[in-house]
């Protein structure tokens, strides 16, 4: 008997032309954005660096030495700030994408999850762009690159797939309330802070410690800035509490998506 | 043998009785204790077949629940109750270019557009010639598509919406595009896709159009089938009740 096949169409859902149209729109977000520019692609690997140096000319002054022996201020920040942008960006995109193309859904037949999906893999196709600055950064401050660094992809998929389920969960929210954009915002902006994104997690004290570790972006920061520079410490639990909490938010977001659709779409 | 077979179909859902567009609209109403729980419906309790090769034209009043029906048709929406099954591959003409992007090049547009509409865009590659030749913008092909004028547009849309005959076409208002000798042309086009055996659901105010083309009229008022039967028939009927 032969074993059944198991490809990507069959485990997304989307047939061979949807994944085209996949590609297409990924190819789209990541050369539109920049189109009019002159340096055109060239923000997306300015961009992260530019943010960086001005935090970093603002706080080294406060936590160069607050971080543990062996750990260096700039690749940390820097390590955060674009794993931050990862998160914002495609999470807020993910959730607009769907009420941009409402003229399309409305009309033709194709799975509107495409089009968030198309928006949380650019954004990490962008991490994936900024990661070679941070590698300059790495190795001006004086460290090296360390041999789990291949695992910042698996960490960059199950981020991917983090900001999909948010992502796809607010798109109908988005649709049905006009404010509740407004309410995202400063949401993440608190999220910002309790994450240790500029500064090193030692500097608060035990309880705030406790909440900041229970947020699973923390995690995320933690297991990447590990990988990749061994500028935090990360162990086995973070990677487990990242990979369930995308999966069950990813899992959760779907359904959510996927029984208040029907609805949704008669609004656009 | 019947390519459309909907029985006792449906759109209806529970909404909250004002539409509250923002949350603290919501909230506050909530605190006041207006908020209450409503049912809409759109279409209600629709059974209908149609043919292979048929062209059937959908009749009725704004409001009526015929967009409702065209976005299940397209497989948008499923009806919430009832079963509607559809074989084939269905093609939607219905505001043609919408997911044309400003910023792409014609080309682009062309493959990205096909791709909409779930064709498969290596088979599309090898005909952007023809395409690009009958819609009349050949030398455009590579230039950003805000550089168009709306009637290149509309034409450009045109031609890759009808490139490939579907199964089943599902037309609103659109017999026509462009002007004067375009217009011409796109009409007889979609004439011919229409006789070409091509299954045709078509949308429409025009009623000389309707009588001209179609062979079946579905006539719905108020969400329900009010009349179905031969152009001529329903037709005089509808316009009896002063419509």
């Amino acid at each position: 008997m032969r074993a059944k096949k198991v490809s990507l169409n069959s485990l997304t859902g989307f047939s061979k032309n949807n994944l085209q149209l996949l590609r297409l729109l990924i190819q789209q977000e990541l050369t539109l954005r920049y189109k009019r520019s002159v340096i055109g692609i060239g923000w997306t690997l300015l961009n992260p660096m530019l943010t960086s140096f001005v935090l970093w000319i603002v706080f080294s002054f406060l936590f160069v030495g607050k971080l543990e022996a062996g750990q260096q201020f700039a690749p940390y920040l820097m390590a955060g700030i674009l794993l931050n942008t990862f998160f914002s960006q495609g999470l807020l995109q993910a959730a607009n994408s769907i009420a941009a193309n409402g003229g399309v859904l409305t009309k033709v037949s194709v799975p509107p999850r495409i089009f968030a999906f198309a928006a949380s893999l650019a954004a990490f196709i962008n991490f994936l762009i900024g990661l070679i600055p941070l590698a300059a950064v790495v190795y001006l401050s004086g460290q090296t690159l360390t041999i789990a660094f291949p695992l910042i992809f698996v960490i960059g998929l199950f981020m991917a797939f983090f900001t999909a389920g948010i992502g796809l969960a607010l798109s109908v929210i988005f649709i049905r309330f006009e404010d509740a954009k407004n309410i995202i915002n400063v949401l993440l902006l608190i999220l910002i802070y309790l994450t240790p994104i500029f500064y090193p997690i030692g500097i608060l004290n035990d309880r705030m410690q406790q909440i900041v570790s229970f947020n699973p972006l923390t995690s995320f920061l933690d297991a990447f800035r590990w990988a990749f520079s061994d500028n935090a410490t990360a162990t086995w639990r973070d990677f487990l509490y990242l990979a369930l909490v995308s999966i069950a938010t990813f899992a959760i977001g779907n359904r959510f998506f996927k029984r208040r659709w029907p609805k949704t779409i008669a609004m656009l | 043998m019947n390519i459309i077979e909907a029985k006792n179909i449906s759109f209806a859902y529970r909404v909250l009785n004002k539409h509250h567009t923002s949350l603290k609209t919501l909230f506050r109403d909530f605190l006041h204790g207006r908020v209450s729980i409503e049912d809409y419906v759109a279409i209600k309790d629709l059974s209908f077949e149609i043919k292979k090769g048929e062209t059937v034209a959908i009749i009725g009043k704004n409001g009526a629940g015929k967009s409702t029906l065209l976005k299940i048709l397209a497989r948008v929406i499923e009806p919430t109750t009832g079963s509607i099954s559809i074989t084939g591959q269905v093609a939607p003409m219905i505001e043609l270019g919408a997911g044309f992007n400003d910023e792409l090049t014609g080309r682009e547009n062309i493959l990205f557009y096909s791709s909409l509409l779930d064709r498969d865009i290596s088979k599309v590659k090898p005909r952007i010639d023809e395409i690009i030749t009958w819609a009349g913008i050949a030398d455009h092909l590579d230039y950003q598509l805000r550089t168009y004028s709306t009637g290149m547009v509309a034409r450009l849309a045109f031609s890759v919406a009808t490139d490939e005959i579907p199964d089943i076409l599902l037309i609103d208002e659109v017999l026509s595009v462009g002007d004067g000798e375009f217009a011409t042309k796109s009409r007889q086009r979609l004439l011919e896709i229409i006789n070409s055996g091509c299954t045709v659901i078509m949308v429409s105010h025009d009623l000389a159009t309707v009588a001209q083309i179609a062979q079946k009229v579905i006539w719905i008022e108020k969400g329900q089938i009010k009349m179905v039967g031969l152009p001529t028939g329903v037709i005089a009927a509808y316009q009896a009740s002063g419509s």
